[in-house]
């Protein structure tokens, strides 16, 4: 077992004792108040903690208190008790914390409660990126490991990426890692009409508009003590923006129809695959919305940039399933492809390929599934994030003929360098072909 | 002190006094010294623990 960083807070000096020599393969730091605990859980980064659940000031169950900023330390949370009353053992764990035990034969409860932690730590670290989030990325992986840092904190999140790179699911991970209670509620804001996303966030009482029929608990309340995800954050009006930065703020909302308002502790986390400060430049985005929602950032790569992912997510995909194999030549055409819609189109793939009778795929039946995983992906994005920038920065007509570029330069690639398959597979005429062999003389032959 | 209260302390106590015990086997004299002076700290405040909750029920 590796040497831990462990905090004991406990207000009896022998109980202290005990635990000093329990836990002595360890770094072990006491505290015996409420107070100098404050401080070190603060100040120091702690693997574990155990409280004592009553500190000796007079108050009942004092060490309940700390719980919260153990957990949003990102510290594993133990209390110890002795009291084993099912009242205690139910508010310990309401409040967040990890592990709860009775006092008496620490030696065998510290080692449970060491293996637990030890097993959830390895249990968390294997599954992360071969099972929820599959990269073998080095940089992608070091963005989410600093990410779930600050899991169990209250700091807002935005996650920035283009459309497929498993903004959502990051959302997940980190709310499952945040320790909180509640759940995870998310909400694409792009998909409804302001009037809409209104009712769907804040709810409404039975006859509020034409059509409420009956009352409806909305998106905030339900993420009560939970994360709020909302997706497509640069979608939202101003006046959406200016409602929502005030249940923020106060953590309270009236639902629509509703002259009674309710409370919510909600965490939020936003993605988008647009610029920030562009919309707040822009003025699409207010300021203090931004400032309320930006906390940390988190900025997830292409998979056109994480060619290394393309295969350990091929496997994930077809686990349990069809086996498939790649001639060297379809893996090459594979590795070549710039995957636009990112892991949704990878999976939209895989979904075709497993659909069809091949088990040993060639290139030309990579490259037409290529075709059609794009075709189909109506609402996947056809632009990339890097695309759109570069639209933005260069205006569109440059854009469209770096896009037509690109893609005269593969179709001639792919086709030998013949011109007139070119012109016949693209349906396009000579005129365009050679402007565009104009414009990257590097394609002539 | 309430029933509750002592209950809590007795538990809390005796688990450590038993825990304690336990570490005595094979410590140096010097370090079980120390631990039995905490001990014996912690065997008399359970015993003022008693004796309070004993005055409390006398003066009801």
């Amino acid at each position: 077992m590796p040497k831990l960083s462990i905090l004991v807070i406990e207000d009896d000096p022998l109980a202290r004792k005990v635990m000093e020599k329990q836990l002595g393969k360890h770094t072990v730091d006491f505290a015996a108040d409420k107070a100098s605990a404050k401080t070190k859980l603060e100040t120091g980064h702690h693997d574990l903690c155990f409280i004592d659940l009553e500190l000796g000031d007079g108050e009942e169950t004092s060490g309940l208190e700390l719980i919260p900023l153990a957990v949003s330390q990102g510290t594993y949370a133990v209390v110890m008790s002795g009291h084993d009353s099912e009242k205690f053992v139910e508010r310990a764990y309401a409040m967040g914390c990890n592990d709860f035990y009775s006092k008496g034969n620490e030696e065998a409860n510290v080692g449970r409660i060491l293996d637990r932690f030890m097993g959830r730590r390895e249990k968390s670290g294997q599954d992360l990126f071969t099972q929820r989030f599959v990269t073998e990325d080095p940089a992608t992986r070091a963005t989410i490991t600093d990410a779930l840092k600050y899991a169990s904190s209250d700091l807002p999140i935005i996650i920035l990426g283009p459309s497929g790179t498993g903004k959502t699911s990051l959302a997940k991970i980190i709310h499952d890692h945040s320790g909180r209670t509640g759940e995870f509620v998310a909400i694409n804001c792009s998909a409804y009409t302001e009037d809409l996303l209104e009712a769907e966030l804040f709810g409404y009482r039975k006859g509020a508009f034409t059509g409420a029929g009956d009352s409806r608990k909305g998106k905030l309340l339900a993420a009560d003590q939970g994360t709020l995800f909302l997706d497509e954050i640069g979608s939202m009006s101003l006046k959406m923006q200016t409602k929502l930065l005030k249940a923020i703020e106060e953590k309270s909302f009236y639902p629509l129809g509703s002259d009674k308002s309710e409370k919510s502790q909600f965490r939020i986390i936003s993605a988008t695959l647009e610029d920030l400060q562009g919309l707040i430049k822009a003025g699409k985005l207010r300021f203090d919305f931004f400032q309320r929602i930006h906390g940390l950032t988190v900025q997830l790569a292409p998979l056109a940039q994480r060619q290394c992912d393309v295969f350990p997510l091929l496997s994930f995909f077809t686990r349990g399933g069809k086996r498939l194999n790649f001639t060297p030549s379809a893996k090459e055409r594979l590795s070549r492809h710039a995957w636009p819609g990112n892991v949704r189109e990878l999976k939209k793939f895989v979904d075709l390929l497993v659909a069809g009778h091949e088990g040993s795929v060639t290139p030309e039946a990579v490259a037409r599934l290529l075709a059609d995983a794009v075709a189909s992906d109506g609402g996947g994005a056809f632009t990339s994030d890097e695309q759109y920038r570069f639209a933005m920065k260069n205006g569109l007509d440059a854009a469209v003929d770096r896009l037509t570029d690109e893609i005269v330069r593969r179709c001639l690639e792919e086709n030998g360098g013949k011109k007139t398959k070119v012109l016949t597979d693209l349906k396009i005429s000579t005129r365009l072909l050679y402007a565009s062999l104009k414009r990257r003389p590097e394609m002539k032959r | 002190m309430t029933l509750d209260d002592l209950i809590h302390d007795v538990n809390s106590k005796c688990a450590s006094l038993k825990d304690a015990a336990a570490l005595l086997r094979g410590m140096p004299p010097a370090e079980a010294k120390g631990l039995l002076e905490l001990m014996t700290n912690q065997a008399l405040s359970l015993a003022d623990a008693i004796e309070e909750y004993d005055e409390e029920l006398d003066a009801r």
